[in-house]
């Protein structure tokens, strides 16, 4: 990753006289200042919920709140597991999880060459119609959406989670599209000139280009499809078929919530995501640097 | 030929009892691990006693009050048969056609079995939606230990000596509040509005009454109702209303683990409390000496009130009959006597009451408070109602707003809606 | 229409078709329905019963209709405009040409992974007002403790501090869009003496504020519809100064079975947003910037 990184910096940028280049490193200096004190502010958050997870429930209501576990209750995260199948809702969130990523991903990117690259006419008017519907408060829309899965036989399934995923997201269409218009037009029309079908702009010259937004697209899929609570509370009835995010719940009981069990559910529930996260870095990182050499 | 057709008949034998059995889904929102298991034994103890019908215990998430999964459900025609719902939205909820009439059934024929309060929240325009499942009460928590460090001798609150006052209350409080350098408060003797310091608790414990039938109007506004919240406006001002919500923000922030409750972490001596937190202080408080007794009263009037939960079958219940079954068996003794011996709740099937073999010593407090209880008014507008006022009970107890005047305002905007359902 | 303009328009519409059947088959309905109900009195069961325009009228003369609008408008007015400097900043840094960026992408990416539920039970310990790490940060500058979420004053503000925990998410779309930017450029304004600030001012900012505008809309949108934050830590309280515009909604539809209402409601909501947002495309075409190198 690091090699990567400085043998791009020495390619790019050409050599650069001294003066200037040790005011760069003060710069460089200045900024890592600033993010380490960022990156701190922000890892607090799962700090926090790791120590909480292996605290026991006496060190939890010590004041004020010990930063170190006193004594590391690892069994947290067994008994966690044990609380909940966590196996069986492991294996229901990924295959959910997997599905919406692959379908949000072909389905928007298409759709979002329809609204970029191609000139038609009315093509603003539905792309307003698009950015409409991000505004339907999702209350109103609850029941009647329900009734429609219903009548098709889908409740109880993983369908009414994974096929609309499968027919385009106004949030990613439109993300798609800001960028998607920011490749130069000229490409489009030379390739055309040469004879090339739309389809294979899109797959051979459109599709290399645009993977930094693909990839955030990807990321951002997964992330709500795994993350999604609502979703699999109303449409899966079954226990056998709950997700993670439903499992969490279980641990808020009508009158207290166990929160050490809860962090260390959240824990296990959050790090694939970190797994995955950091694999899409590297190849999302190296996909802009060949977008920007090209 | 012989053996084949032996294996032929077994076959369809098995196939026969299968289709012969009926499957009753019965959804429950309940997470806590003791009352998950004494619904998984009923549930297991009815399957035992009934070879005909097969009830399957699915656990839904969701707070009490929220329904979503419900509603949708009903709405989209896949909904369970049986539904175990907070009993104070039974009115509500039939009010809106999500539960199915019970009376054809024969309810009513049961409804001497029960706790009179518990029945009527069953209830509503003259039709049964429920049967009655658990209950709770509410009393008087203290910690003798705080009590003695503070200079008081703890007897004074023993329930031998009645009701206590809330004049007793108050010099007890102020011998135990501590405040640090800053002036914020580090420890305080009772903050009446917390945990389940209610507007329906004070409403009762000074007199008042919230709903007149024969006006079909809800009364926040009645005098004792309004007493209560005059109580809690006081008791706000004399320790600066802003400063016991910085106590309360910082020793039981939301959704505050059990471990950390300010009682439990010995911050606050005394909290109204229910039942159920015998058991957090079992698990998280094992050696605290502390003592149960009455809320406190103007006038030594016993005063409690008493919620918990019961069995309904939603509308389009594909096994209506065989639900109804399953309802009268875990609503009916059999249910309640296990659910009580396991979970430590208190039932609502009168007979039970007098089986002293399933309550511990502090658990039969509650349970001789249970037939003098008060319980909240079934209303089709019931959560709207909790809703108004308990944003009223938060800007008195802020000072933000006269007792009074939070109180009309609740008053005007329940009736509104409560109106339509008027005959 | 030319050839070529029908042409177009249909290959147009064939590449938008999947939005198209997603559209007519899972949201057409409830917005039509709920559109119908907003003039009726309905409980979600039985029988809808035409109440012409009392639904709209009686929110004119209901306070918490007022108060959840204001709550709402006072939180989007907050949290857009600081979710986009924070994102911005969050970009910049996580672009910094340091070896070890990749440590402190992934931390201030982490919070944006966290469930809700999860990340909102550490957010309230984060803010107790005597233990909790913003006060003890804020104690060095000698301010005086605060109750973050049990002064009304201050309860709506934490959740747009919340909101900025997830930040990363909309960094990850600026550093998408900062990547894509042509070295080039960078290297011929270094020739020209440009300094770091002038880099980002005339160079970086304009080129990404496609992506600025769509965070605006997002943020609009999101914020205007803010939900989950309330329900699950402040109930909406104290005093109702957390009980946002989607939340009262959600109440109506769910907690007091008032469907008509809630759909009247939710339309109030959806113009009011769909006004806004097309001011906004509006006010857009003065300072965003497709084209990358003019």
């Amino acid at each position: 990753m690091s090699t990567l990184e400085s043998k791009e910096t020495d390619l790019l940028s050409p050599r650069t006289p001294d003066p200037r280049r040790s005011a760069r490193n003060r710069g460089l200096w200045l900024s890592r200042i600033i993010l380490i004190v960022a990156a701190i502010l922000y890892v607090t958050p799962i700090y926090w919920m790791v120590t909480t997870a292996v605290k026991g429930p006496t060190e939890l209501a010590v004041y004020p709140p010990t930063l170190l576990p006193q004594q590391w209750h690892w069994e947290n995260f067994s008994k966690a597991i044990n609380f909940i199948p966590f196996g069986r809702y492991l294996v229901n969130t990924l295959v959910i999880t997997l599905f919406s990523m692959v379908g949000a991903v072909i389905s928007n990117l298409i759709v979002a060459y329809g609204f970029s690259r191609i000139q038609w006419r009315g093509r603003d008017l539905i792309f307003g119609l698009v950015v409409a519907t991000i505004f339907v408060p999702f209350p109103v829309t609850v029941i009647p959406l329900f009734v429609t899965f219903a009548k098709l036989g889908w409740i109880n399934t993983f369908l009414p989670l994974i096929v609309p995923t499968f027919f385009g997201n106004p949030f990613y269409i439109f993300l798609l599209r800001q960028f998607l218009m920011q490749i130069p037009f000229e490409i489009s029309e030379s390739a055309k000139v040469d004879g090339a079908s739309e389809w294979q702009i899109l797959w051979y010259l459109i599709l290399p280009l645009a993977r930094p937004a693909i990839a955030v697209v990807a990321i951002f899929a997964a992330i709500a499809a795994w993350n999604d609570f609502f979703g699999p509370l109303i449409y899966l009835q079954d226990e056998s078929k709950y997700t993670l995010s439903i499992g969490l719940q279980m641990f808020r009981s009508t009158h207290q919530v166990e929160w050490s069990l809860l962090m260390a559910a959240s824990t296990l529930v959050v790090l694939p995501v970190i797994i995955i996260f950091l694999l899409f870095q590297r190849s999302f990182i190296e996909g802009i640097t060949l977008g920007s050499i090209k | 030929m012989y053996k084949l057709r032996s294996l032929v008949f077994a076959a369809a034998l098995m196939m026969g009892l299968a289709l012969a059995q009926t499957q009753v889904t019965f959804w429950t929102s309940a997470t806590n691990p003791p009352d998950v298991k004494a619904l998984k034994d009923i549930v297991a103890a009815f399957n035992a006693a009934n070879p005909k019908i097969v009830v399957k215990l699915v656990q839904v998430t969701g707070s009490e009050t929220d329904a979503a999964k419900l509603m949708t459900a009903v709405a989209g025609g896949t909904g369970p048969d049986v539904y175990m719902l907070d009993r104070f939205t039974v009115a509500e909820r039939a009010a809106a056609g999500l539960l199915e009439d019970l009376n054809p059934f024969g309810a009513n024929a049961l409804a001497s079995n029960y706790l009179p309060y518990a029945w009527a929240e069953t209830q509503f325009n003259g039709q049964t939606y429920a049967l009655p499942f658990d209950t709770d009460a509410r009393v008087l928590y203290y910690r003798k230990d705080m009590l003695k460090a503070a200079g008081v001798d703890p007897n004074v609150l023993d329930p031998s000596k009645g009701v206590p006052s809330i004049k007793l209350i108050q010099d007890i409080a102020a011998k135990i509040n501590k405040t640090d350098s800053s002036g914020a408060y580090t420890q305080l003797g009772f903050i009446p509005w917390f945990n389940q310091g209610w507007h329906y608790t004070w409403g009762w414990a000074f007199g008042g009454s919230f709903y007149d039938a024969k006006t079909c109007k809800v009364t926040p506004d009645n005098p004792g109702v309004v007493a209560g919240f005059q109580f809690l406006y006081d008791w706000a001002k004399n320790l600066d209303p802003q400063k016991v919500q910085t106590f309360l923000s910082t020793y039981a922030p939301p959704n505050y683990p059990p471990a950390q409750d300010p009682f439990v972490t010995g911050k606050l001596a005394m909290i109204v409390t229910g039942d159920w937190f015998l058991e957090t202080m079992k698990q998280y408080a094992p050696n605290v000496d502390y003592g149960i007794t009455y809320i406190p009263t103007p006038d030594g009037k016993k005063t409690t009130w008493a919620g918990g939960w019961s069995m309904v079958v939603p509308k389009g219940a594909k096994q209506p009959a065989a639900a109804w079954e399953f309802l009268k068996y875990i609503a009916g003794a059999p249910g309640q006597r296990i659910y009580t011996k396991e979970s430590a709740h208190l039932p609502t099937w009168k007979a039970l009451l007098n089986d002293n073999s399933l309550y511990d010593a502090r658990h039969m407090f509650f349970k001789n408070l249970l037939p003098s209880a008060n319980s909240r008014p079934p209303l089709p507008v019931g959560a709207l109602y909790w809703d108004e006022l308990t944003n009223a009970m938060n800007k008195v107890t802020l000072n933000q707003q006269q007792p009074m005047a939070a109180l009309e305002e609740a008053s005007s905007r329940v009736n509104a809606q409560l109106q339509q359902f008027c005959k | 229409m030319s050839r070529r303009e029908r042409y177009n328009l249909m290959i147009g519409l064939l590449f938008i078709s999947p939005w198209i059947i997603g559209f007519l088959a899972f949201l057409v309905y409830p917005i039509v329905s709920s559109a119908y109900l907003s003039f009726t009195r309905f409980s979600g069961f039985g029988v809808a019963q035409w109440i012409g325009w009392g639904n709209y009228t009686r929110m004119a003369q209901d306070a918490l209709f007022w108060k959840s609008l204001y709550n709402t408008a006072y939180y989007t007015l907050l949290a857009v405009p600081i979710g986009v400097v924070v994102a911005t900043v969050l970009a910049v840094a996580m672009n910094q040409r340091l070896r070890e960026i990749p440590i402190y992408r992934a931390a201030l990416y982490l919070p944006s992974v966290l469930p809700i539920y999860a990340l909102s039970f550490i957010f309230i310990w984060l803010l107790n007002p005597r233990y909790g790490l913003l006060n003890l940060v804020l104690r060095w500058f000698g301010v005086p403790p605060i109750d973050w979420l049990g002064n009304p004053e201050w309860a709506k503000f934490s959740i747009v501090l919340l909101a900025q925990l997830g930040a990363g998410q909309y960094a990850l779309i600026f550093l998408a869009s900062i990547r894509g930017i042509p070295q080039t450029l960078y290297d011929s304004a270094e020739i020209d003496g440009a300094t770091q600030w002038h880099k980002f001012r005339f160079i970086t900012l304009p080129l990404i504020t496609p992506v600025i505008l769509y965070d605006v809309i997002i943020g609009l949108g999101l914020g205007l519809q803010v939900f989950a934050p309330s329900y699950i830590i402040t109930s909406g309280g104290p005093v109702n100064s957390t009980l946002f515009y989607v939340y009262y909604l959600y109440n109506n539809a769910f907690r007091y079975s008032q469907v008509g209402y809630a759909s009247a409601l939710s339309w109030v909501l959806f113009i009011l947003s769909v006004v806004l947002a097309y001011g906004i495309f509006r006010w857009s075409r003065r300072w965003v910037n497709y084209e990358v190198g003019s």
